[in-house]
């Protein structure tokens, strides 16, 4: 991949750096057909970010420079530390460099950054990195009942009244109000630190949709980095959501690039208290009301793994029932157009070039129950997270996401049960589930929304 | 128990908030005393603050538009609470342009001062941000240790040099040293010491001027006998000098200390509706 970026692009990426830096402690570089995507996850894999650059941002834009193996562009990740730096000192580049550009360079696995400044000066930053697959997210943005869309500077006026150190924020929607409020592990009695709560009333935001009421919880202080970046732009961001345990999604856009960030969000224990996990295989299932991520990212390309997802429905009135073995149609809670996943799993096939699909191991109810959980503990679910397998090498297979196991749960012995799971569903047979596919389309369909966008259109602001 | 106190005017909240911001520098927890007519901020002389002890007297009628209090009993008008002023502080701050701001006492899971602050918004309605302050209240029987100090039985009064130039003398002084002495005279002359094996350093401050406390009873009689040339002096921790001096955020209007030789300095900082003391004891 080689691409140049100028002048007040590079603050902007710089920026985009930045903010990638509060999340996670690794950079996956993406270099596709349609632009550039940087993506950064946390170490619980509880926060995922990804900043996609189309060709307009930058001056030139070769995604695979190198035709010699006919290979895609090579995919890698590297350290955020060594990037960071490259673009810390903001005033210097504002008023020296002209010009940066990023090389991937195969044979020596080097990323380079090259900063043509003025006088002459070129600053040449080797950075090696690690080969990959690359990394996505599995998000049905468009599913999400409720969304909001409002101006930067609110969200930043909003988040001011929060400190810093501050984790965990609740947000809650109804029809007549919006909060947003401090979260705190119940303890006996006693706050801690202090409470802030907010509220808002729905005028004051560009868009305003609330499909179910709800309160998620989540990681404030992973957020800061993207609204931060949306504020010194001036864009506005999007959030769409569901109930507690659904993740949570920002989404930023411009002309020349998206940014996303989704995080996870605690479940609601009196729900899942209630809930019956008891799914059967031949008719359409209410899953628990948890959304149990499995994310991996594999090294291996051509190591199948096991994708394991659950969605969380709700006990109210609006529900989206998924169905497994039969239908392959998600209603959605909006009662917007249902969609044929494999129609679009086609679809997308024919972009890529014409492969098999692997197959996909079935999806075991039982191994995709969640642990029990105990009305006392709070598990953050992660999100589903898709290591997109490269066509690297093998070419013709049209690999498709997988997610790979290692659910998030923070309980002990969490990992192994999942890895148990993920051993018991790689077992099974190998075929592929709707289910999955109905994801794993919608996840790759994401790039730049277009086939998302002609088949959602009631949700035009949606869409990861 | 009952609180309820409200503002309205965007000056008299900036002063407060300046106010409690100057309390939250100079100390982690204190109590706050509310009576009908006044607010205090107590910080008593324990061996935990390091033996510091400050007291801050505010008059309810310059900053709050309402102000209802229901104390613990009818002859016992008064409600102590001890908080960490930082949490108010940090409530206050974001509240800067709001409309107004609402104070009162609640009960939630355990006592809370409850700020609310009604925001400007883009919509008609207004943003509403509530902070739960967690306090405890401080039992009756406890009152005694947060009276307001007496005037100690100085030796000498005298009105501080400019708080920029004395804080910048400081700053400087505390890289060489742990202690610094003050010491000043009856004639309006101030020193600031500090003595190491390596070296000394003393800065002079002259015709600094004394307050005329001497008729109003309040100093003790022998002080007047004294030779005005003598220096009382005390030797202090320099860090818990520097720290109040840091901590100040407005200039006041009259700014004083009274030395008591050998035991005690006390700082007094007035300004229109605020006044602020400071005990910091001598170290050996």
């Amino acid at each position: 991949m080689k691409c140049i970026i100028e002048g007040n692009g590079i603050k902007v990426f710089g920026k985009a750096v930045h903010a990638l830096s509060r999340i996670g402690e690794e950079i996956w570089l993406d270099p596709l057909e349609e632009g550039l995507a940087v993506r950064t996850v946390n170490s619980s894999q509880s926060a995922y970010a990804c900043f996609f650059f189309t060709p307009l941002f930058f001056q030139k834009y070769i995604p695979d420079p190198d035709t010699r193996k006919d290979s895609d562009a090579v995919k890698c990740k590297l350290n955020i530390k060594c990037v960071l730096p490259l673009f810390r000192c903001v005033a210097w580049r504002e008023r020296s460099v002209d010009r940066c550009e990023i090389t991937i360079t195969i044979p020596d696995s080097r990323v380079i950054f090259q900063f043509h400044c003025k006088h002459g000066i070129t600053k040449t930053h080797n950075l090696g990195y690690q080969e990959c697959e690359a990394l996505q997210a599995v998000f049905p943005a468009h599913l999400c009942p409720n969304v909001l869309k409002a101006q930067s500077k609110l969200l930043g006026d909003i988040v001011v009244h929060f400190p810093i150190s501050q984790e965990e924020v609740t947000l809650s929607i109804s029809s007549y109000k919006v909060a947003l409020k401090t979260f705190y592990e119940e303890e006996d009695g006693c706050i801690k630190g202090m409470n802030t709560e907010l509220m808002l009333h729905p005028d004051e935001f560009d868009y305003f949709q609330v499909g179910e009421d709800s309160a998620v919880t989540f990681c404030l202080k992973e957020l800061r980095g993207l609204l931060s970046f949306a504020e010194s732009y001036g864009l506005p961001i999007s959030c769409q959501f569901g109930i507690a345990g659904q993740p949570v999604s920002f989404t930023v856009k411009d002309m020349t690039l998206e940014a996303h960030v989704v995080l996870s969000t605690l479940t609601d224990p009196n729900h899942e208290s209630q809930s019956q996990p008891a799914p059967e295989d031949d008719c359409p299932v209410k899953i628990p009301k948890t959304s149990t991520v499995e994310v991996s990212t594999s090294e291996d390309p051509m190591e199948a793994d096991v994708c394991i997802a659950e969605v969380s429905t709700s006990e109210g009135p609006m529900e989206a029932d998924v169905s497994i073995a039969d239908g392959e149609r998600v209603v959605s809670s909006q009662g917007s157009e249902v969609f044929n996943p494999s129609l679009h799993m086609r679809k997308m096939i024919q972009l890529h070039a014409p492969a098999e699909i692997l197959p996909r191991p079935t999806f075991v109810p039982e191994s995709a129950l969640t642990t029990p959980i105990t009305p006392a503990t709070f598990k953050i679910r992660s999100l589903l997270f898709g290591a997109v397998l490269s066509d690297g090498g093998a070419g013709n297979t049209a690999d498709l996401p997988s997610l790979v196991c290692g659910s998030d749960t923070e309980e002990d012995g969490g990992s192994q049960e999942t890895q148990e799971r993920a051993r018991a569903a790689t077992a099974a047979s190998r075929t592929p589930t709707r289910f999955n596919i109905t994801f794993n389309a919608i996840l790759t369909l994401h790039t730049r929304g277009l086939l998302a966008t002609e088949t959602f259109n009631a949700f035009p602001s949606c869409g990861l | 128990m009952k609180f309820r106190a409200k503002i309205i005017d965007v000056g008299c909240l900036n002063h407060f908030t300046r106010v409690v911001n100057t309390v939250s520098k100079l100390s982690k927890a204190c109590v706050l005393r509310l009576t009908c007519d006044h607010l205090f901020f107590v910080l008593s002389g324990k061996v935990a603050s390091g033996g510091v002890s400050m007291w801050c007297e505010l008059a309810q009628v310059n900053f709050f538009d309402e102000f209802q209090l229901e104390g613990v009993s009818a002859d016992a008008n008064e409600i102590f609470l001890e908080l960490a002023p930082e949490n108010l502080s940090r409530a206050l701050k974001t509240a800067q342009n709001a409309r107004s701001v609402k104070i009162k006492l609640t009960k939630k899971n355990c006592p809370c001062l409850t700020l609310a602050a009604e925001l400007p918004s883009l919509s008609g309605v207004s943003r509403v941000v509530t902070h739960d302050i967690p306090v405890d209240v401080i039992p009756r029987r406890l009152w005694h240790d947060f009276r307001e100090p007496q005037m100690p039985d100085y030796d000498v009064s005298i009105y501080l040099p400019p708080l920029k130039t004395m804080k910048s003398v400081v700053d400087r002084m505390k890289n060489l040293s742990n202690y610094l002495v003050m010491e000043a005279n009856l004639n309006g002359e101030m020193n600031l010491k500090i003595e190491t094996d390596l070296v000394s350093v003393t800065t002079h401050f002259k015709e600094l001027g004394n307050p005329p406390w001497g008729e109003d009873g309040s100093q003790s009689t022998s002080a007047s006998h004294r030779d005005s040339e003598f220096m009382a002096q005390t030797r202090l921790d320099i860090r818990k000098l520097q720290q109040f001096l840091t901590g100040q955020q407005v200039n006041p209007s009259r700014a004083m200390c009274n030395i008591v030789h050998n035991r005690i300095l006390h700082l007094i900082f007035l300004h229109e509706d605020v006044s602020l003391q400071y005990f910091i004891p001598a170290v050996v």
